[in-house]
């Protein structure tokens, strides 16, 4: 289908007696493609996860899928399949038997099914492992089974509740690229609970970041890293430098002045604040430039610069990170990737100029 | 005593063993090694044994009035343990489906009647079952309900009423137990790949329930089969189970001989019946969740 959406949320709001964990999220998620929620726990995402899948039901709003109102539907009449995040395969069945499950329930016939648990099984490469228990499995392992049984019955929609969250670190890396690429294949909507925004930057084609039952900012990774709309959003995405200010002036290009003599401009992020009250000024540690003094900042665009001490030297390996004082109470983190060997080039007490395009920094409301 | 470990290792191990082994004996191996040893003896006239080797005991347990017994309380153990499985089963999944603090509310309040002596409680049955003056018959008379006593005592509906009133905690605490171990993400999980309620019940509560239905139906079949207070009290004379005859013999007609081989008889009938049971369901499902 390529008119109409996915999945969409109209003002869904949930609340378990005196809690609210979802707070009227709107969502619109296009077919095909791969959409998480992120955020960090308790902020509402596998509550709204659940809702879609019909585990819970909403207090008020509307939830509908492939363009049907789902109500109060129960799960075993929406077409969406979950996976899990322990997976909760049936310990008393196969590998083959719990892939089949879904298809046994819809009343698929013996030979069909035994040729979809087949292929699912070798779509999650777990071909020979059909008469295996799930105990006997590797976490990875458990994984894509849990996979295959969602996958086999072709849902419109498949709901992912962190799904790599029990793995180590090495397999969860291998298994997002294997999941991105699955989901290229079988074309499915996936919608992806997690709280580790690399993972979400990675696979997405789109986030939703929530926080405290509430949708802050929907959009492309690179929309939510680079244009942040609130401070939580710059803050949970990657690393930030929060410069404190008040808004010095207005205008398309506002100025903050973070300290008396210490006047920065930089775009506004939402929208604008009258002269005088406070704002913050976000600025990613790896958008800056360290110089020293002499040094001109590169003649391409329009940059800011303000001059500061070194008071901290990491070295990281990839990169170098540099914690430099700009006034006494002000700090700013800046990242400086290692282009060549031993880049060290400042020393804690060094005087420094630091160095961003105009547009990097972004007034965010307090 | 260190050099006499090494030369021998299997010492230390037996010499750990001897407490649990000493008490073993003393209280489970030598009285069923005596009641054995009786059972293959003559009675006595006034009761004791003669010591002389006789298989007449084991013959006589399979004369008609003692078989027809042995097929009776069986055949009641059996009504008993089914019916504590269906009143049990829903009331142990109601339990463990409760928040934590009520579920221990409700086994508390499922274990409040065995703080009184199991004689006492029977009795109290009795008073609310004679035939006569029972609560039940007289109340529903006296309310012109029905002209005549309903028949609810003496007879095996009474008895089968005591033991499933006794025996049913014992059916729903190992229920309860693998019920509450449920990850109700399987539950939730099934009814994702479109299983109704009773399908996901038939297909994924009932299976990993069953470990919990074995150790309750056994727990309940088996002293049911041996029960003798229920019958002696509730039966009221008139409807026997083994356990009475097994009893009597030893207090009544001082024939301690054929009351061994009885129990002896009644042993090998249960342990068959825990095969047959054990073998019934697969070594995976007598597998924890």
């Amino acid at each position: 289908m390529s008119d109409g959406l996915a999945v969409e949320l109209r003002q869904v709001v949930k609340r378990f007696g005196e809690v609210t964990a979802v707070e009227s999220v709107s969502l619109q998620i296009q077919h095909g493609e791969f959409f998480s929620l992120l955020g960090p726990s308790g902020c509402g995402k596998t509550t709204t996860l659940r809702l879609i899948a019909g585990f819970e039901m909403p207090t008020s709003g509307d939830i509908i899928i492939n363009g049907e109102m789902q109500g109060h539907l129960p799960p075993y009449q929406r077409p969406v399949n979950t996976v899990f995040q322990h997976y909760a395969l049936f310990p008393h069945m196969t590998v083959a038997q719990n892939v089949a499950f879904g298809l046994e329930m819809k009343k698929v016939s013996k030979d069909e099914i035994t040729r979809r648990v087949g292929e699912a099984l070798e779509l999650v490469h777990l071909g020979k492992m059909g008469s295996r228990r799930p105990k006997q499995l590797s976490g990875g392992q458990q994984q894509r089974v849990a996979l295959a049984r969602a996958l086999v019955n072709r849902p419109k929609v498949l709901l992912l509740d962190e799904p790599l969250g029990a793995l180590d670190l090495k397999l969860r890396k291998a298994m997002q690229g294997e999941l991105k690429a699955l989901q290229e294949q079988v074309g499915i909507t996936f919608i992806y609970v997690t709280h580790d925004q690399e993972e979400a930057l990675t696979m997405s084609d789109r986030i939703a970041v929530m926080s405290a039952g509430h949708v802050f900012q929907v959009g492309f990774p690179e929309d939510i890293y680079e244009n942040p709309n609130t401070r939580f959003v710059a803050d949970f995405i990657g690393e930030t430098n929060f410069l404190h200010g008040t808004v010095h002036r207005r205008g398309p290009l506002a100025e903050i002045a973070i300290a008396e003599n210490v006047i920065l401009p930089a775009r506004w992020a939402s929208d604008e604040l009258p002269a005088g009250s406070s704002a913050t000024l976000s600025i990613r540690p790896e958008k800056i430039l360290i110089a020293s003094g002499d040094e001109k900042p590169p003649s391409d665009g329009e940059f800011v610069s303000v001059p500061g001490q070194v008071a901290e030297v990491v070295y990281l390996g990839t990169d170098t990170r540099y914690v430099v004082r700009i006034v006494d109470g002000v700090q700013t983190v800046v990242r400086v990737q290692n282009l060549e060997m031993g880049n060290k080039r400042f020393k804690v007490g060094d005087a420094v100029m630091l160095h961003w395009r105009v547009e990097h920094g972004r007034i965010l409301k307090e | 005593m260190q050099r006499l470990f090494a030369r021998y290792p299997a010492l230390r191990a037996w010499l750990l063993l001897l407490p649990a082994a000493t008490w073993l004996f003393i209280f489970f191996i030598a009285p069923l090694f005596i009641v054995l040893v009786y059972s293959f003896l003559e009675r006595g006239t006034y009761g004791g044994v003669v010591w002389q080797f006789s298989l007449e005991n084991f013959r006589r347990t399979f004369d008609s009035l003692y078989f027809s017994t042995f097929l009776r309380s069986f055949y009641i153990a059996a009504v008993t343990t089914f019916i504590c499985l269906l009143l049990g089963f829903p009331l142990a999944y109601y339990i463990s489906t409760r928040p934590p603090q009520r579920r221990s509310t409700l086994i508390l309040a499922l274990m409040i009647p065995f703080w009184t002596n199991f004689l006492i409680r029977t009795y109290a049955w009795l008073t609310l079952l004679r035939t006569n003056t029972g609560l039940i018959n007289v109340s529903l008379m006296s309310l012109g309900i029905i002209d005549k006593p309903l028949p609810l005592f003496g007879n095996d509906f009474a008895i089968i009423l005591g033991l499933v009133y006794g025996w049913l905690p014992d059916m729903v605490l190992p229920i309860y137990a693998t019920l509450e171990r449920l990850d109700t993400s399987l539950l939730e999980a099934a009814s994702d790949l479109y299983a109704s309620s009773s399908k996901v019940f038939r297909r994924v509560i009932w299976p990993l329930s069953l470990p919990g239905v074995v150790a309750g139906s056994m727990l309940v079949f088996i002293p049911s089969l041996g029960a003798f207070v229920t019958p002696a009290i509730l039966g009221g004379g008139k409807s026997l189970m083994i356990g009475n005859i097994i009893s009597n013999q030893f207090l009544a007609a001082h024939d301690w001989p054929f009351g061994s081989a009885l129990s002896f008889v009644m042993m090998a009938v249960m342990l068959l019946a825990t095969l047959i049971y054990f073998r019934s369901t697969t070594s995976e499902e007598r597998m924890q969740p």
